[in-house]
């Protein structure tokens, strides 16, 4: 960690909000050109290296998320229900850490494709949504995605899906070692004529920048990765964000408003530290990832007589469009050992369904992979959903954990304007501010992407000679931890909260780069877009600061 | 005992596995082994109840047990669950804990009503226990002492259940801080992956 700090009654040119996936980015291409920069994170600095495979902390007490104690949350599907609160688990899960959610992630990392920026065009409207081109292509967006791969580092195999939209430079690392879920999707995919391929992630295969490779553990999914091998923020982009004596990360600082002045221009932000004082950091220009949720919440919580609906928000678009990602599974059981639990969660993919297609009925796709999804305790909970829930055959289902896979598919969520985040009106956090109320239902779409998908998922288990294939039900999802949408981007300050560089319609020093800048959904796995999206913005922002234009 | 033996053996197994590769990050042996110490634990301490009465205990021990029964191999009340749902309403989960000892005092209600002269639900026969779980297996108590339960048996021993890895061993999940390929019956003989060159669209 660098020994950089600010006083508060410095004016610092940047302030971000949130040092995850997105933050962590921004700040680093600020500071290396030469800004000065806080990060101010809701959470505290973890160091990974002293982790211990703690499903319980890290799944369920909320050590690096949401506590659902101190940070309530409350969902409804529709308007007219009414919302419950979230007594176990949160609706939205997030990483509250310097390094957010890129700390617990499972580190898929594909591209978008160039039909998703264009998709509307290329479809036309469907009646009661959002839905929209972006007002950037693929080939802007393409540098970026590179950066990614070589900055963050990704392993994966350039060439080997017939799908994969065009690439300027090939993967700085080769796959990670096949999985026997891997191996067996690869196989019964073949049969059907489909195009299996090595999983893109954002895992070292090898030594790469300082961190080493993955050792296998099995516990990628849903926890910080011991050994760094999973890129996050937090020992990526972070550390060389400090390094050039710039930026300082201030955890456990929960912005709770964006000050602004009577001309309409950000000055800086109050937040709670540590010890809940109330404090205010004074910058020139303020930055808000704080993710899909955070980042609308933060901006209606920054209403004022200037702003009445909610800082940037003359559209009305804030925290609407909230987009989680629709997703079903199918579940094979083999003759044989798989052993799952073991190495990253996913080895093979394919993109053969990732198009929609109007012969189906309806709008929608997404990507299939093979995985188990769950450690021990998230596995006895899975398979209790998904046959006896208890008593002596439970018990013999849940002896079948090492023979067991599944076939994951990941889809579009369409936007949708009553699905949304919203300030809840009666609940308050730990600290007296308003509790996200979420608000989602799937569209039927949606749905019927999911189970179409879960149908050719099973085909493979079938080919692959799966023993029994299962179709867990799919159903309106109650919660989800991709939070896409939310402050859109556009050029049309009606239909879009930011421009496509990220800045506010409303207020020029203001932007926004995190899940919500995204007008579409993608196909799942949305991390690399928002970090390609944050190496974009940061370059834009800075050039901006630079030539005076903030 | 054998499996802390086999668990020793195989961290140092590991251990050498890593550090022969260029991959080891630094300190990595420190840290497996600060986590098998972690590990380690197999609960074998803390069997006194903190939070529950014995009554209300014996009446979720009994209910685990049907969730995760004892047959040819342990179940949870082998594996010490109750310890653990204990733990979890007295501290961690102590948010659920007042709606779940009135949840509990409704199941209890529900049995003596049905068997006035039981002393508990324990003192039921398994056959009567299973039919009445049977009927209430959709109500809070049930759920949130099912939800507990998997967790107790299946997540760290240092919180009280999953003793001596019972649950761990059920399912086949072995402890180890790393793996190397191949990790299953069906990658043993990967010949590697073939680019397919007939190019879609």
């Amino acid at each position: 960690m660098s020994g950089q700090t600010f006083r508060d009654s410095d004016t610092v040119d940047f302030v971000i909000v949130g040092s995850g996936a997105a933050g962590g980015v921004v700040a680093r291409e600020l500071a290396q050109r030469g800004l000065t920069v806080v990060v101010l994170e809701q959470g505290p600095r973890i160091a990974p290296q002293t982790r211990m495979h703690d499903e319980l902390k890290d799944w369920y007490l909320g050590e690096i998320t949401n506590d659902v104690v101190k940070n309530p949350q409350t969902f409804r599907s529709a308007a007219d229900k009414d919302p419950a609160l979230q007594k176990f688990k949160p609706a939205l899960w997030y990483g509250r850490a310097v390094g957010g959610g890129s700390l617990h992630y499972t580190a898929n990392f594909w591209r978008l494709h160039e039909i998703d920026f264009v998709e509307r065009s290329a479809l036309g409207a469907i009646h009661g949504t959002g839905f929209a081109d972006w007002p950037i292509s693929y080939a802007d967006l393409e540098p970026y995605y590179t950066k990614v791969e070589w900055e963050i580092g990704v392993s994966g195999l350039a060439g080997a899906s017939p799908f994969d939209p065009p690439r300027t430079r090939p993967y700085p690392m080769p796959p990670l070692p096949v999985k026997s879920s891997g191996v067996l999707f690869e196989r019964g995919a073949r049969m059907l004529g489909l195009h299996p391929f090595p999983a893109p992630m954002a895992i070292n295969s090898e030594p790469y920048r300082g961190r080493a490779s993955c050792v296998h553990c099995g516990f990628c999914h849903g926890l910080p990765c011991e050994v760094l091998a999973k890129a996050s923020t937090l020992t990526t982009v972070i550390p060389e964000a400090e390094a050039t004596g710039r930026c300082e990360v201030r955890a456990d600082s929960y912005v709770s408003r964006i000050e602004v002045n009577r001309q309409g221009r950000v000055t800086g932000v109050s937040y709670f530290d540590r010890e809940r004082r109330e404090r205010m950091q004074r910058a020139r220009a303020v930055v808000v990832s704080a993710n899909g949720a955070e980042t609308p919440r933060l901006l209606l919580m920054s209403a004022s007589p200037q702003f009445p609906n909610g800082l940037a928000n003359s559209s009305g678009l804030v925290g609407k469009y909230l987009m989680f990602n629709c997703v079903s599974r199918a579940v094979g059981v083999f003759e044989h050992e798989l052993n799952e639990y073991k190495s990253v969660q996913v080895t093979r993919v394919l993109h053969d369904f990732y198009d929609s297609d109007p012969k189906r009925g309806f709008y929608g796709g997404g990507g299939l992979d093979a995985r188990i999804g769950p450690q021990p305790t998230t596995w006895a909970i899975r398979t209790a959903t998904e046959g006896p829930a208890w008593g002596s055959a439970f018990k013999a289902r849940l002896k079948e954990f090492p023979r067991t896979m599944q076939v994951a598919a990941h889809c579009t969520s369409l936007a949708v304007e009553s699905n949304n985040i919203t300030l809840d009106p009666n609940l308050k956090d730990a600290w007296g501010l308003p509790a996200i109320r979420v608000t989602y239902k799937d569209h039927p779409d949606d749905l019927a992407t999911a189970r179409f998908l879960q149908d050719r998922g099973a085909e493979i288990l079938d080919a692959a000679g799966a023993l029994r294939v299962t179709k867990a039900p799919v159903t309106e999802q109650t919660s989800s931890v991709h939070l896409l949408g939310t402050c859109r981007m556009g050029n049309d300050p009606k239909t879009s909260v930011v421009d496509r560089f990220h800045r506010s319609h409303e207020v020029p020093n203001l932007f926004i780069c995190d899940g919500s800048s995204m007008v579409t959904s993608g196909r799942g796995q949305p991390t690399m877009t928002i970090q390609a999206l944050a190496f974009r913005a940061g370059e834009h922002i800075a050039g901006f600061a630079k030539r005076g234009e903030i | 005992m054998d499996s802390a033996n086999f668990s020793r053996r195989s961290l140092l197994q590991a251990i050498a596995a890593v550090m022969a590769t260029a991959a080891a990050p630094v300190g990595w042996a420190e840290m497996a082994l600060a986590f098998d110490q972690a590990h380690a634990a197999h609960g074998s301490g803390e069997r006194r109840l903190s939070w529950l009465k014995e009554t209300e205990a014996a009446d979720i021990k009994a209910v685990a047990a049907q969730i995760i029964p004892t047959d040819d191999s342990p179940g949870a009340l082998e594996a010490g669950v109750v310890y653990f749902i204990d733990r979890a309403l007295g501290t961690f989960f102590s948010q659920l804990a007042s709606d779940y000892r009135a949840q509990l005092a409704t199941f209890q209600a529900g049995y003596l009503a049905r068997y006035p002269a039981a002393r508990s639900f324990a003192s039921l026969t398994s056959e009567q226990q299973v039919e009445w779980l049977k009927g209430v297996d959709d109500t809070p108590f049930f759920t949130t002492t099912h939800l507990l339960t998997l967790l107790g048996m299946f997540t760290l021993p240092t919180y009280g259940g999953n003793r001596d890895h019972i649950g761990w061993k059920l399912i086949g999940f072995e402890d180890t801080h790393a793996f190397y390929p191949p990790f299953g019956h069906y990658d043993r003989d990967y010949p590697g992956f073939a680019i397919e060159t007939a190019k879609i669209k």
